[in-house]
């Protein structure tokens, strides 16, 4: 797999395998997650104060959920039109979909790692971890959104 | 030099205690994700972006600004559509 930005201010990945391009579909769903900690982690406390807390569940809340669906939503566009190849597929983030694809990459990697109860060990170790048990594969997922997103915020300096 | 012992700091009128923004560590947001968001929110230079981003990672939470209430709450919706842990604090009297 390769990504270049180009001259645009677009981010072009190419030669993604069959199962990166699976990852990669799968950033909208996991992003989505309905487990109760990721919406508690998606949507904290502002305050320790009840009223502000009960102002921000009715009046902000709802406008952050939009915001987050948004983001997910403009992903899952961008990807729809990726076709699987044999010498790998290619996909295209426009320079103007950066910010929803840092978004949702942020919101799949805290879902995930809200539903496996990852801490600051399990993101730190140094260890590759192993594709082939469930929680190596949760953590292997992180680790590939995590550097996807590293690239989109190194194109914004 | 900014320092992070004084944090942004609005001029406030006597009427209203000030409150503070506080962003608190989170083990999966990317560091330089982080430094991003400061620099977006608070248009903080690299430096002190990056400055607040480690005394989050190392002491667990940064003040990363002071002032009136509504500013606060506003700072914290932006953090929070970023999915930073933050929230607003009064400061002691």
């Amino acid at each position: 797999m390769t990504l270049q930005p180009t001259a645009e201010g677009d981010l072009l990945i190419e030669e993604i395998p069959a199962f990166l391009l699976e990852l990669l579909r799968e950033i909208p769903v996991r992003a989505a997650s309905k487990h109760p900690g990721v919406e508690e982690r998606f949507l904290p406390d502002p305050a320790n104060d009840d009223g502000i807390r009960e102002d921000w569940k009715a009046l902000v809340q709802p406008e952050l959920m939009a915001l987050f669906q948004s983001d997910r939503e403009t992903v899952q566009a961008d990807l729809r039109g990726v076709a699987a190849k044999k010498m790998g597929a290619a996909l295209r983030i426009p320079k103007n979909h950066s910010d929803a694809w840092m978004g949702a990459l942020n919101q799949a990697r805290l879902a995930i790692a809200e539903e496996g109860g990852f801490g600051e060990a399990d993101m730190a170790a140094e260890v590759a971890p192993d594709p082939g048990d469930p929680r190596g594969m949760a953590l292997f997922q992180v680790g590939f959104y995590g550097f996807l997103q590293e690239c989109l915020v190194r194109m914004q300096d | 030099m900014p320092s992070l012992d004084s944090p942004e700091q609005e001029t406030k009128s006597g009427l209203d205690t000030p409150w503070n923004v506080v962003v608190h560590n989170d083990p999966v947001n990317l560091m330089s994700y982080v430094s991003l968001i400061f620099r977006r929110v608070f248009g903080f230079s690299k430096e002190k972006a990056e400055q607040h981003m480690m005394e989050v990672h190392r002491r667990g939470r940064s003040i990363v600004w002071t002032g009136a209430r509504e500013k606060a709450e506003l700072y914290v919706q932006q953090l929070h559509s970023h999915l930073l842990l933050a929230t607003l604090e009064r400061t002691q009297p």
